[in-house]
């Protein structure tokens, strides 16, 4: 097999498989990409290709209200609706992580609770929830009930992922604290948070992300406002211009720069802690 | 007396769970002592550790440093430091953070405290290595930021977990007279977790062997090995063979043992008496028998006390001498080591029938479980008793 | 005096119910009950005018009575199927890729966050770019016409089963290359070499170890991806051009008519049908170590 013989030479297998994992990353990146060129389209081009000429009005055209839809509104408020999610599920996620270090009862009941909220389909936890607003006399909004749909989404991720984080957190830091002075409170703020840190960036990444492209569950519970998700898919029911691509092409910048956010902030935090192999947890 | 070290455990039992992990142990250690607390895993001397350090609270009894009692009592509030087995050094923090944490919880400003920590630093040589983090630092470097981490606290005991095990053998070697000299510099109480004998009776002044959460014996180190109390700790220090016998004869200052399989063995009578059939248990160093070749022809056993006959089973080469491990019937293997002029002058090989033999002046009274006779005033508790230990 | 114990402001014993505890009332209020009503509602009267509430089986009669839903669970179970099949074929390919294949530390990462990236950005664009890909003047049909392979452009390949089932394997196979890639990191490779020593060649190793560990990340992995494709509505919507139906378009039809209680009774009996394909999943492997990191 392909193990390191100490030899340099790779089997044919791996030509194969790298074969096959360019093909699959095109495959991945491929539709993505016409969608980017389309929204270069000009005036008189169509949905589909060919262009004719190259033009960025169909990005002016987003932000020209009346043919579009409320592009701008429900830009901001997919952003502060991500940001509040963010900021619910990172607070939650590492409260909750660190309770399930010890054991209590009912630990296994709220385990499954996240995890039915994970395999749970989105539309029917809208349904429910928009239900549940009718019964009560509340009226849907997006930094109510969507806020909530989104949590039940949210939430399980950064559970999970705290437990992977969690579990390679060596207790011993905490008691090397303890021992050095350390109160519960300056353990928590000077230990485990730092340490942690790479983990709660991760769980802020899902946290943002999932809510900013959420669609099933906040499709019932938005109430009058669209978030962007939502008036992309207005927008798909009836496709006319390829101010849909650019609007496509906006949304997918505003991901990546998120991403690449997260990314340099944990890249700058492993080099600063000149880890070797953080994920060996293997040979260990 | 302000700063003693002095360290008392008064009944103290802890139990986790259903696992009892020690049972009703007392102890007393005086200040300024290096002990070692030596045992196979599982007997209970990390817990000991931790309940002195105030990371593990007794289920019974009490635990006293400096005459006070501490139980419930955080570790900084006790005086003591830790340092941890695999270090728990902060990985997130530089050397010099790391053991200017202590100053930090304490609300020292930057400047003071980094220069504390770089002063302690330079105490244990690692003044290059400052802004370097945990990570990049080799076994060795680690142990001794972990140690100038601690000290920083200025702890009237130091508590060491296993501190040498994660080392390569040559540092480790290294390592024992640096923690010897560290300790006498200071002054304070080292208490040091091992499961190594070697290097328990190296380093330390009193050493504590523990067996199943009870203190099998407690003494200055050469007593433990050449004077253990009883089969367990014989058996474990390495350095004895455990002869058990029914006392047949008790005249003339000797008295005379029959083994099961009807060996026999001399031993000096001690003070208090012993009578005719009483069981005992004895042992006899492993270097200081002498192993011959029998005559071919000889009878497989021989005649004379203090003597058996047997064949080599295994041979060992350790340098300075060479540990030849006897087989005989009816009986566990006996060990002898022999030095090595003597062993190559013999031609001594697996498979040869041997004599092996010592002077009854060599042969030590252990106690048993039964409650055997010994020449010692024992306070009458299952394997645990206050140590009075003589002042150093 | 202290006694016993700590001596801190909150017993060390009350500490974990107050962590978990915001984050269980969030999903109990927003999981928990919701569910409870869409259950309550599915038992609700209703016509074409209001919604009355009441404890009538009508909707659940009507439900299975109904040859249509079977023909949607039989549509979405095919779906589902075909899609897990080329995910699983798909993924655990890529993730072998990656895991074993792939020589430095920094190069697995990279590759992996260049197949996780996409997942970052939204389904609903992602889905829509077949569109003009697939289209009869998408760049696949230009492709095959310009290398000569085909005279006309296929017209099958959009709003089409192949387009649903080439949208899910798109969007969802990503949830079984984490999974199943964290699986194969943790195989401690003298595994590997053992088997090797023993004899077995490249194809046998695959079998009798990889697989064979990597069976949690398999049962997670298709977790996912079964509840995401059962769940679906949107993909099959656009993709399909309205040819087909799942069982959760359906359920959303209704929905848009304001027709509750059938749509909570379709709902109720999804999620039975979810969670017992989980649980059945959950039956064959254990999962608990894979999230136990």
């Amino acid at each position: 097999m392909q193990l390191r013989h100490g030899t340099d030479k790779r089997p044919w297998t791996f030509y194969v498989l790298a074969a096959f994992f360019t093909l699959f990353v095109s495959f991945l990146y491929g539709p993505m990409c016409a969608i980017y060129l389309l929204s270069f389209q000009g005036p008189n081009g169509g949905l589909t290709f060919p262009m004719h000429g190259v033009s960025l009005q169909w990005f002016a055209a987003l932000f020209a209200q009346h043919r579009t839809g409320d592009f701008a509104g429900s830009f901001l408020r997919s952003i502060l609706l991500a940001v509040l999610v963010l900021g619910i599920t990172v607070a939650l996620s590492v409260m909750a992580g660190l309770a399930f270090r010890r054991r209590f009862v009912g630990a296994t009941l709220v385990f499954y609770l996240a995890i039915a909220s994970l395999i749970m389909p989105g539309l029917l936890v809208g349904l429910g929830i928009g239900l549940m607003c009718q019964l009560v006399g509340l009226q849907p909004a997006w930094y109510t009930s969507a806020l909530g749909a989104q949590l039940t989404w949210t939430l399980p991720f950064g559970l999970l992922i705290m437990f992977a984080v969690l579990s390679r957190f060596n207790r011993f830091y905490e008691e090397a604290a303890r021992d050095l002075g350390a109160s519960a409170w300056q353990t928590f703020a000077h230990v485990v948070l730092p340490i942690l840190l790479p983990g709660i960036i991760a769980v802020a990444l899902f946290g943002f992300t999932l809510s900013y492209d959420e669609f099933a569950r906040t499709l019932l519970t938005v109430g009058p406002s669209n978030t962007l998700p939502l008036e992309i898919w207005a927008m798909t029911t009836n496709i006319t211009s390829p101010a849909l691509y650019a609007l496509g092409t906006l949304t997918t910048v505003v991901s990546f720069v998120v991403i690449a956010a997260a990314l340099t902030a944990l890249a700058v935090l492993q080099h600063r802690r000149a880890q070797r192999r953080p994920h060996a947890a293997v040979t260990r | 007396m302000t700063q003693s070290g002095d360290i008392a455990l008064v009944n103290v039992t802890k139990r986790f769970g259903t696992t009892v992990a020690v049972e009703n142990l007392n102890l007393h250690l005086p200040h300024g002592s290096y002990c070692c607390l030596l045992g196979p895993s599982g007997c209970g001397k990390t817990t000991i550790l931790r309940l002195i350090a105030g990371h593990e609270t007794p289920t019974a009894g009490d635990v006293r440093i400096g005459g006070a009692s501490v139980v419930g009592l955080p570790p900084v509030q006790r005086g003591t430091a830790m340092m941890f087995q695999n270090y728990a050094l902060f990985p997130h923090l530089t050397v010099l953070d790391n053991v200017a944490f202590h100053l930090k919880m304490r609300g020292v400003g930057k400047t003071e405290r980094r220069r504390r920590a770089y002063d302690m630093l330079t105490r244990v040589q690692l003044d290059p290595f400052v802004a370097r983090m945990p990570a990049q630092l080799s076994g060795g470097q680690q142990q001794r930021v972990a140690l100038a981490r601690a000290l920083i606290t200025n702890p009237r005991v130091l508590l060491l977990d296993e501190p040498l095990s994660a080392l390569d053998e040559f540092l480790r070697l290294q390592m024992r007279g640096e923690l010897r000299r560290l300790q006498q510099e200071l002054g304070i109480t080292f208490i040091h977790v091992t499961h190594t004998q070697l290097e328990a009776i190296a380093v330390a002044e009193i050493v504590v062997v523990m067996d199943q959460g009870r203190i099998a014996q407690a003494g200055p180190d050469p007593e433990i090995y050449t004077l253990p109390r009883n089969a367990y700790v014989a058996r474990f220090m390495g350095g004895h063979n455990v002869l058990n016998g029914t006392v047949t004869a008790a005249t003339h200052g000797m008295a005379t043992l029959a083994s099961a399989s009807g060996e026999r063995y001399a031993v000096l009578l001690p003070p208090q008496t012993i009578t005719v059939d009483d069981a005992v248990c004895c042992s006899i160093r492993r270097d200081r028998i002498a192993v011959t070749k029998a005559p071919p022809g000889q009878a497989a056993r021989p005649t004379e006390p203090n003597a058996i006959g047997g064949t080599v089973h295994a041979i060992e080469y350790q340098g300075a001498y060479v540990k030849v491990t006897i087989q005989r019937p009816g009986h566990e293997d006996i060990v002898a080591h022999v030095a090595d002029s003597d062993f190559f002058t013999q031609h001594l090989d697996i498979g040869n029938r041997v004599v092996a033999r010592w002077a009854a002046e060599d042969v030590h009274l252990l106690e048993t479980e039964h409650g055997c006779k010994t020449g010692r005033a024992v306070v009458d508790q299952p394997y645990g008793w206050a140590c009075d230990m003589p002042a150093m | 005096m202290k006694e016993g114990g700590i001596a801190m402001k909150l017993s060390p014993r009350i500490v974990p119910y107050l962590q978990v505890a915001p984050l269980t009332a969030v999903l109990l209020v927003f999981l928990g009950i919701p569910l409870a009503v869409v259950v309550g509602v599915s038992f609700f009267d209703y016509d074409d005018f209001a919604v009355r509430p009441a404890f009538m089986l009508r909707n659940y009669l009507e439900l299975f009575g109904s040859s249509l839903t079977y023909t949607l669970y039989l549509k979405t179970l095919t779906y589902t199927a075909i899609v897990w099949a080329l995910t699983l074929a798909i993924g655990f390919t890529v993730a072998y890729f990656l895991a074993f294949h792939v020589r430095t530390f920094l190069w697995q990462m990279a590759l992996f966050l260049l197949c996780t990236v996409p997942f970052w950005t939204s389904n609903v664009i992602r889905m829509i770019s077949w569109i003009p890909f697939l289209g009869l003047n998408g760049i696949f049909n230009q492709t095959l016409i310009a290398l000569g392979v085909v005279d006309k452009p296929l017209e099958f390949l959009l709003f089409s089963d192949v387009a649903v089932v080439i949208a899910y394997v798109h969007l969802f196979t990503l949830f079984m290359i984490v999974p199943i890639f964290n699986s194969m990191a943790r195989i401690d490779r003298a595994v590997i070499e053992a088997a090797v020593d023993a004899g077995a060649n490249a194809w046998q190793v695959i079998w009798e170890v990889v697989l064979p560990l990597s069976k949690s990340g398999i049962a997670l992995g298709s977790i996912f991806v079964v509840t995401l494709v059962m769940g679906d509505f949107f993909v099959v919507k656009i993709m399909s051009g309205g040819q087909s139906a799942s069982v959760v378009l359906a359920m959303s039809n209704e929905i848009a008519l304001l027709q509750y209680p059938p749509a909570a009774a379709s709902a109720v009996v999804l999620m039975l049908l979810v969670m017992l394909l989980v649980a059945a999943i959950l039956r064959l492997v254990d999962v608990r170590q894979e999230l136990s990191g």
